[in-house]
């Protein structure tokens, strides 16, 4: 079988890129390697592990089970992408708050779904919280302060709204 | 009175924080040199045969392929968890004439990308004469099994396969156990379990210039340096580790694994940089797990249940090498005589050899299994002779400064008030016993509320015994740490920055942590003794030291006044009484580098557990000393059964924990739900599912750990026992592997607790807890 | 992990889609959100020289018809079924089977189509066989089976969510084999039982729609999901449950169980249901004994862990629990 690359366009983090890839190449495999994104995790390449979450026009997938050809047109949000205007976006700031970070690994994963979570329902219950993080597994924290981030994110965000200063997260 | 403590003691949030949550954090997958080759592993796929040939040929021929490897290019050196007399390195990086387990690695190659790199793998061919294979130890230690290895030669039973020994004892346990009120014995099983680390294995090396460089998802880089050094042939001087940042390890990186040698020696071969990322399904086919151990407990008490005599035997499944596999017999011992008083005792383990993948520590290193084990027949032991689970442990704990039958001190233990707090906290003296068999509100469900204790080792003698740590004072005043600790979540590099900053008062944000790089940082124990906070802290501390003294007699020399008479705060030194008086660091810097030949106020410390101790305890008969600090927990746990499917699940666990002194009360907590959690995933859900060697399950989706939707409720209560005082040593004990096992044993007890069924082997599935509730309905209407 | 290589193609329509199909043969697979597919193509369990991928196809949102069926395009996601007010009022069922489904991030690329035509799974199979289970096993093409040595059939499993719930709905598929082939047929004609070969499509042939009927649609239901975890996983065995209940609102007209996750395919309780029309729903002994007779008449195959004896028990007290909750009072609408 020949291999040949094909030209995508891909939008990420706000940045337009012309890449040539290989249309096996998934997303995850671009970002990481061809971009240098690795703040994009690969704990297994099977859709099992969350850790290579990654948003699509706003909401999470999997970066490990989508080609890259087919992210044209969408809007791809990376963790390197979602800090505004050069501080870090409130749910970063929440997880480093709380203690949610041990390893790190998972965080990227747990971070960018919980800003897709917020956006839709900015008060989560403990239900939503845990049916839109549980994709993304953890073995550092147990969870439990994984939740108090997500709360606290919540609060922080209605806090700012309150204040006026929004941050357009994505 | 001191000083209120500012920084040690406090919830400081993490200094790897940032590049964590921002994915600038750089791990070892992360690490891509231009121009580097992907290495692929070739590996057994028969649990024991006999290596008649290997043909490269072809692999090598295919375009793309850099370079391909097998045992004939290495230099056959032998390397081993332990590498002692008794127990010497056993294993090679890559097979040589016979693999013993499935997954076992038999070559290598470099090739340009993922696709040539495994089009070559299926290009080598291995001719095998097959050989049986035995899986399971007991089977394993029969006369007739087969030999995976011929029984370690001073071990002197009639059994095969046996890797190691460990015999110790004290008193009389035959005339303890006559002299007994109540004596009974048990036997529990406990299954393979693995890490679940989220970054998985991966390695870069490089060879640049006569220098391996090297990258590696690890648990302590010097460790690692001297095992590659040792197995390429290399000096130390010609490797480098680098630092990266360690996506979890939990005792599984510890080793030297083949995929690091290999990596390494193809970029000695093809002078370019090498990569391989191990998938997560080699990781759970052929990889190292934790360890399956067998207990058989025969406890003999008193009336009032103090405790006699005990006798323990224990069986691990060791796996096709040493691996750990000899460690945890001895291990095992350690965590069966700390947390009570046992006047005579008899322990005899026996690590036994089978074509299973290698051993290796996984927290808690032999202790969830043991306590399981200790703390369910306690329980046992109480019904019977009419106690409740509080009395019999609080009859037994050890009490501050009671000396060991090793020559170990408990110093300050803290465990009874564990079990009374967590007792306390769960209401377990009037909930136990009072709802077993009684649904909450009609329906299936069932709850029951269990405790178990346990103790812990914070740093041991091995190699490479010494952790050093320099601090450096910049001419601005803020500071530079150099460690050669390595976080691997834990919150390594922000202890080592809450104690400097509480020696010289320089704000956490002033200070930058280098760390874990065997060139340019100092030599450091490693992660994986649960000696950091001890060991490398208090180097810490004296580097810090080392540099406060300098500017204290700087600053008593250009200020005209007595060190004794100044304070350090904020980056500056002032006169106690006058604060006018006054020195920033800056301005210190700038006085030492001028008045005395360019100092420019560098502190250097370093520290050694148990100073006066030569070497590390036998193995073989557990003599001499093992630790200086023990930890000491009692944790309760509240179970909830599904009488009806049979599953269960942690509805809440209470760690009340003597960790000594928590340096960081936020890192500590989120130390104990991690444990919790694990040993959860330990009671209910995980194992590493094995046919005749060969791993059903090799996936997340089926090696059920534990998702946010298993998560419990994680209390904990610090029983504060020892002090942190600014310039003086200090005692902290640890908190990174202690607590995943007392609750592993209060879960047990819990689950009899909601149903009044007792498990003897773990996992506790839902198949099992049915069974077990139907023989006890069975035998119920029996007596009836 | 990484794709095995091969060319891509991307069609307009469904239609064109299914003639690429018929054209590349054997050569080619459909691939519509590839959370099923991608992870065997990692695993080498499946290596198409072409990929004919659905993603360039325009999609439809849900609607109604004029006889109140809900048609729902079979390239919907099952992140976008879960939120649909739509489906939610008009098939809760069908929502809450999608909402059981992996994790957000996979529903969100998962496709209805997708999940209805998922592989059969195994915990021999779904590896990459590089060095365990190396010799290709009666799915692979072999002639072994590692799970059932001395069988001479396949024993993997469906395990579909969303199928149970379609079959207890009386869902009506519509499929395209290219320009001028449609058809449609009941849900149940879709599954052979065969794991070696589950489903009844002509290989170019591609599920467009499914169409919920209003009878049942609306009806008492309920969905279960055992597994061992809360969180992604897929099921041990999934009960859905359909009823039809008088204007007494206990009375039963007419009743579907639907059971996944069992066998090769979806499987009706059929004897269970059959007892049911004309009973008293509120009667604990109707419930107790449809459900008892549910687990007479299905023999759950051992998988990924459990035990067959202990999934049977399973399924009885699952049945048991669906049969209770659609029976119950009414539930809230679900929106
Ligand atoms: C970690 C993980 C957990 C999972 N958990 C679950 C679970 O709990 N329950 C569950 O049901 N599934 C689960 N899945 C499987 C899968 O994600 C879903 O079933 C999903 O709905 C499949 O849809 P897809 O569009 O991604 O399918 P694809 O991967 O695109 O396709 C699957 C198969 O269907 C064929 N196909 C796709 N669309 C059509 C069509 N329109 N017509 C004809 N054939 C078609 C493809 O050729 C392919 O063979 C899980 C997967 C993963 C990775
Ligand atoms: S049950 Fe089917 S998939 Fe599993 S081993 Fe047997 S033939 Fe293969
Ligand atoms: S890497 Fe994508 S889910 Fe694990
Ligand atoms: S912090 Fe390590 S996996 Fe979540």
């Amino acid at each position: 079988m020949e291999h040949i690359k094909v030209v995508v366009h891909l939008l990420i983090n706000g940045d337009a890129h012309d890449l040539a890839i290989a249309p096996e190449a998934t997303l995850s495999e671009v970002l990481r390697g061809q971009l240098g994104l690795t703040g994009t995790k690969d704990g297994c390449g099977t859709g099992e592990c969350g850790a290579c979450t990654v948003l699509a026009d706003g909401r999470p997938i999997l970066s490990c089970l989508t080609l890259a050809f087919e992210c044209q047109g969408r809007e791809i949000t990376t963790i390197e992408g979602v800090a505004c205007n050069g501080e870090l976006n409130p749910v970063q700031q929440a997880f480093i708050d709380a203690g949610a970070i041990q390893c790190g690994f998972c965080t990227p994963g747990m971070v960018l779904a919980t800003i897709a979570l917020l956006n839709e329902t900015p008060h989560p219950s403990f239900a939503e919280i845990e049916k839109a993080l549980e994709g993304v597994l953890c073995r550092c924290t147990g969870y439990n302060k994984i939740v108090e981030a997500v709360n606290r994110a919540a609060e922080a965000i209605a806090a700012r709204l309150k204040g006026g200063t929004s941050c357009q997260t994505p | 009175m001191s000083d209120p403590l500012k920084y040690v003691g406090q919830p400081i949030a993490r200094v790897d924080g940032p590049a964590k949550v921002t994915g600038k954090a750089r791990f070892t997958v992360d690490v891509q040199p231009p121009g580097t080759l992907v290495c692929r592993i070739l590996r057994s796929p028969h649990p024991h045969a006999r290596i008649l040939g290997i043909d490269i040929s072809a692999a090598q021929k295919l375009p793309g392929v850099k370079a391909v490897v097998t045992a004939d290019d290495t230099l056959k050196i032998k390397h081993g968890f332990v590498e002692t007399p008794r127990y010497p390195a056993d294993q090679y990086p890559l097979a040589v004439g016979v693999v013993r387990h499935v997954g076992e690695e038999i070559a290598a190659v470099a090739a340009v990308d993922e696709h040539t790199a495994e089009a070559a793998l299926k290009l080598i061919k291995v001719e095998y004469e097959i050989l049986p294979a035995v899986f399971d130890p007991e089977e394993a230690m029969k006369a007739d099994a087969p030999e995976v290895h011929p029984s370690h030669p001073k071990v002197t039973e009639p059994f095969r396969n046996i890797a190691g020994k460990t015999e110790t004892g004290w008193g009389d346990v035959d005339q303890g156990l006559a002299e007994s009120d109540y004596v009974r014995t048990d036997r529990f099983e406990s299954h393979l379990r693995t890490h679940g680390y989220l970054e998985p294995q991966a390695t870069v090396a490089s060879w640049e210039d006569g220098k391996l460089n090297v990258w590696t998802s690890s648990m302590g880089p010097f460790i690692k340096r001297k095992k590659l050094a040792q197995t390429l042939g290399l000096p130390l001087s010609a490797v480098r580790v680098h630092k990266s940042y360690v996506g979890g390890a939990f005792g599984g990186k510890i080793d030297l694994f083949s995929h690091e040698f290999c990596a390494a020696l193809l970029s000695m071969k093809t002078g370019r940089p090498v990569k391989v990322v191990v998938s997560r399904e080699e990781i759970f086919a052929a990889y190292r797990h934790g360890q399956p151990l067998i207990v058989e407990l025969t406890t003999g008490v008193k009336k009032d249940g103090s405790i006699v005599a005990q006798r323990i035997r224990t069986i691990n499944n060791c796996g096709a090498y040493k691996g750990s596999g000899v460690v945890v017999i001895f291990l095992s011992w350690g965590f069966a005589m700390a947390t009570y008083r046992i006047p005579n005792m008899a322990y005899e383990g026996f690590a036994v050899y089978t074509n299973n993948t290698v051993r290796c520590p996984q927290r808690g290193h032999g202790a969830p299994q043991m306590r399981f084990a200790i703390e369910s027949q306690m329980d046992m032991i109480a019904e019977e002779i009419g106690l409740d689970p509080v009395a019999i442990r609080l009859v037994n704990a050890r009490l501050p400064d009671e000396q060991l039958p090793n020559g170990d001190n408990v110093h300050n233990c803290g465990l009874v008030e564990c079990i009374e707090k967590a007792a306390e906290r769960i209401n377990l003296r009037e909930r136990y016993g009072s709802s077993r068999n009684k649904a909450a509100e009609g329906g299936s469900l069932r709850r029951g509320v269990g405790i178990g204790v346990s103790a812990y080792f914070g740093g041991s003698l091995i190699y490479p015994n010494s952790s050093s740590v320099i601090v450096k004072l910049n001419d601005d005043g803020s500071l530079i740490i150099l460690t050669g600790s390595l976080d691997i979540g834990q919150g390594a590099e922000t202890i080592l920055t809450q104690i400097v900053a509480e020696e010289l008062q320089v704000p956490i944000s002033q200070i930058s942590i280098m760390a874990a790089d065997t060139e340019t940082t100092p030599v450091d124990i490693g992660v994986w003794i649960s000696g950091n906070a001890y060991v490398t802290g208090n180097a810490a501390r004296e580097a810090a030291m080392a540099v406060r003294h300098k500017i204290l007699e700087i600053a008593a020399q250009e200020l005209e006044t007595e060190t004794c008479q100044l304070v350090l705060s904020e980056k500056a030194v002032s006169v106690t009484g006058a604060p006018e008086r006054r020195m920033s660091y800056a301005e210190i810097y700038e006085a030492s580098v001028r008045s005395r030949r360019g100092d420019p106020i560098i502190g250097e410390g370093h520290w050694r557990t148990m100073r006066d101790v030569p070497t590390h305890p036998s193995l073989a008969t557990a003599k001499g000393r093992w630790t200086e600090n023990y930890a000491f927990d009692a944790q309760a746990a509240e179970v909830e059964v599904d009488i009806e499917t049979g599953k269960a699940r942690l509805v809440r666990a209470v760690t009340a924990h003597d960790c000594g002194f928590p340096i960081n009360p936020l890192n500590v907590d989120g130390q104990i739900d991690g444990q919790v959690s694990m040993a959860l995933g330990h009671a209910f859900l995980e194992e590493v599912m094995m046919e005749n060697g060969r791993t059903l399950n090799p996936s997340w989706l089926e090696y059920r750990m534990p998702t946010i939707g298993e998560m419990a409720l994680s209390e904990s209560i610090d029983v504060i026992t020892e002090s942190y005082v600014v310039g003086q040593p200090y005692r902290t004990k640890e908190v990174g592997e202690g607590y995943v096992s007392a609750i592993l044993a209060a879960i047990a007890n819990a689950l009899y607790d909601a149903v009044g069924v007792r498990l003897y082997t773990t996992p506790f599935t839902p198949e099992r807890i049915l069974k077990a509730l139907k023989e006890k309905a069975q035998a119920d209407s029996g007596n009836a | 992990m990484h794709l095995p290589r091969f060319t891509y193609v991307r069609p307009g329509s469904r239609d064109e889609a299914a003639g690429l199909l018929d054209t590349f043969g054997k050569a080619a697979v459909l691939v519509a959100g590839g959370t099923d597919l991608f992870p065997r193509m990692k695993y080498r369990i499946s290596t198409p020289e072409y990929l004919v991928s659905l993603s360039g196809v325009t999609r439809f949102l849900p609607a109604l018809d004029e006889d109140g069926a809900l048609r729902i395009d079979a390239l919907m996601s099952l992140g976008d079924l879960s939120r649909s007010p739509i489906v939610r009022t008009h098939a809760p069922l069908v929502s809450q089977a999608a909402t059981c489904v992996a994790s957000g991030q996979i529903r969100n690329a998962a496709t209805l189509g997708g999940n209805l035509c998922l592989e059969c799974r195994c915990l021999y199979y779904n590896q990459s066989h590089t060095f365990q289970f190396v010799e290709p096993c009666f799915k692979l093409g072999g002639d072994l089976c590692y799970f059932a040595p001395k069988g001479n059939r396949c024993w993997a499993i469906f395990a579909s969510d969303v199928a149970p719930a379609l079959l207890s709905l009386d869902t009506v598929i519509c499929v395209t084999g290219g320009p001028g082939k449609q058809r449609r047929f009941p849900v149940a004609e879709l599954y052979t039982g065969d794991a070696l070969s589950p489903l009844t499509l002509l290989p170019s042939e591609i599920i467009t729609e499914i169409i919920v009927p209003s009878a049942f649609g609306t009806g008492r239901h309920s969905f279960r999901k055992f597994s061992r975890r809360k969180g992604y996983e897929f099921a041990g065995l999934s009960v859905a449950v359909a009823l039809q209940v008088a204007d007494d609102g206990r009375t039963c007209r007419d009743a579907r169980i639907a059971v996944g996750s069992v066998a090769g395919g979806p499987v009706r309780a059929a004897a269970a249901e059959a007892g049911l029309p004309g009973q008293d729903l509120s009667n604990s002994e109707t419930v107790r004994s449809a459900a008892a007779t549910a687990a007479q008449e299905i023999r759950p195959i051992a998988h990924h862990g459990y035990q067959a004896a202990h999934l049977r028990h399973c399924l009885e007290v699952e049945v048991l629990r669906a049969l209770t909750e659609a029976a119950g009072p009414a539930p809230l609408a679900d929106v």
